[in-house]
């Protein structure tokens, strides 16, 4: 396995190549990607916090925005957290596709809010459950914004959160009868 | 107690990081264009964005630093000035009782923060809005804090209340348009002093018009505020008229914005066309 991350210097941001490998090899060996190629790319045009994730059967192609790797206490700086939390969205996201039974899930822009939000969710409950600091009240804010604000949305998203084997019809399902119900 | 603080002397604890305008404005990075082009249509803070949670939280913690600077401004004005020679009394427990408003406001924004998973200070803290209420004149000081921070208020709550209501966030909503009411206050006792004061004084009001224009253009932060799809917020026509604005005057801000939101582009440009050769 590669693992690349460009550019090597930064014209906005005070980021560090090297140092953002470090972190993105130990998030690929601690997710068993050691048999890929991966390409961090990361857009330092950009302020936004998006990731963007292409997978292919040999290459898995990480692009975040800066923002997503930014320490917003200090903008223009790193944070070593936000950047562990952005390689491994990036990373589960893209082993989900590749291995974990979203084979069929859409393309990345072809997700609707609410399936953003419910994949997101269990992305960052699994992140958490690798005891990474994760404020999960951003995330019950995100997925209640998506799916509605109530008790039942609640339920399910700790469902979501505390689960490590879910697959992507069962999420689609999930979400699709969850705004079913709060409509 | 020292008067006529300046901004780099506001009290934080180690939570707080804070930046200057011009911090921000030296931000080469795009937030704007490239989005709105291709990716979005609109840069408008709704819940249809993609980002919306993480925007309306970052927003949220604006709002939360903003009250304060508020509340510190609208109190050094109670004690920056000499009662009956420079600031009426009455003017002064207006500013005591906006003090009070905007107390509660940074109580109720902090528990909004909460609510939506953010912490006190996890983001930086811009400090233009204080700036704008360091004045040496109390005349000018209303036009800054009551007139352009309060009016950018408005905007602001607007926004969140309208987004709250899409969402069906039932608490974001309830308390933003609550505070939003208190904030048509202070703009409406800042215009109505603005006026009383400078009643026989043409040259001072003229001059404060003028001040109030300059900080508009500032709390359009490049364009943030304009009737422009590409800003995250709109002006709040409606709202600012019950507080005081004519429509002249919703226009003139409205320009403004357009201006620093066009300004800020063809920045950006630059910035980008440079760094890439």
């Amino acid at each position: 396995m590669t693992l690349t991350v460009t550019p090597d210097t930064y014209n906005f941001v005070a980021f560090d190549t090297a140092y953002t490998a470090r972190i993105a090899e130990h998030m690929a060996t601690q997710l068993g990607l050691d048999d890929i190629d991966i390409l961090v790319a990361i857009n330092e045009n950009s302020s936004l916090t998006r990731i963007e994730v292409e997978v292919t059967d040999s290459l898995m192609t990480i692009a975040p925005h800066s923002g997503a790797l930014e320490d917003t206490r200090r903008p223009r700086q790193q944070s070593e957290l936000n950047t562990t939390i952005t390689m491994a969205r990036g990373m589960l996201r893209g082993r989900d596709r590749l291995r974990g039974g979203f084979a069929d899930a859409p393309a990345d822009e072809a997700l609707s809010l609410q399936q953003a939000a419910i994949w997101d969710t269990y992305i960052m409950g699994r992140i958490a459950h690798m005891d990474i600091e994760v404020n999960k009240q951003a995330w019950v804010y995100n997925f209640r914004n998506r799916h509605g604000f109530s008790d039942a949305v609640d339920a399910v998203f700790e469902k979501v959160w505390n689960s490590s084997n879910s697959t992507w019809a069962e999420l689609s399902a999930l979400s699709a009868n969850t705004v079913s119900v709060t409509a | 107690m020292k008067k006529f603080m300046p901004v780099e002397e506001l009290a934080r604890d180690e939570r707080f990081n804070q930046i200057t305008q011009a911090d921000r404005m030296a931000d080469g990075r795009n937030a704007l264009i490239a989005d709105s082009e291709k990716s979005r249509r609109s840069n408008r803070l709704t819940p249809a964005r993609p980002d919306a949670s993480e925007a309306a939280r970052a927003l949220m913690h604006g709002i939360f630093v903003g009250e304060i600077q508020a509340l510190e401004g609208a109190g050094r004005t109670c004690w920056d000035f000499t009662t009956g020679e420079e600031a009426p009394f009455e003017l002064k427990l207006d500013m005591a009782r906006q003090a009070w408003d905007e107390a509660r406001h940074v109580e109720i924004s902090l528990k909004l923060s909460d609510w939506m998973g953010s912490e006190i200070g996890q983001y930086a803290e811009n400090t233009v809005l204080f700036q704008a209420a360091c004045s040496n004149d109390p005349v000018l000081r209303l036009a800054g804090v009551n007139r352009a921070l309060e009016g950018l208020a408005i905007d602001v709550f607007t926004t969140m209340k309208e987004f709250g209501e899409i969402a069906g966030d039932p608490y974001l909503e309830f308390c933003e348009d609550w505070m939003l009411a208190d904030e048509v206050t202070h703009v409406k006792m800042g215009s109505d002093w603005l006026r009383k004061i400078t009643e026989n004084d043409p040259e001072r009001r003229k001059k404060a018009l003028e001040f109030q224009g300059i900080v508009d253009k500032m709390f359009s932060y490049g364009g943030s505020r304009s009737d422009s799809e590409e800003s995250s917020f709109a002006i709040a026509r409606r709202f600012r008229e019950l507080a005081g604005f004519t429509e002249d005057e919703n226009d003139r801000i409205a320009d403004l914005g357009m201006q620093a939101l066009n300004e800020r582009k063809a920045q950006l440009r630059e910035k980008q066309a440079a760094a890439a050769n």
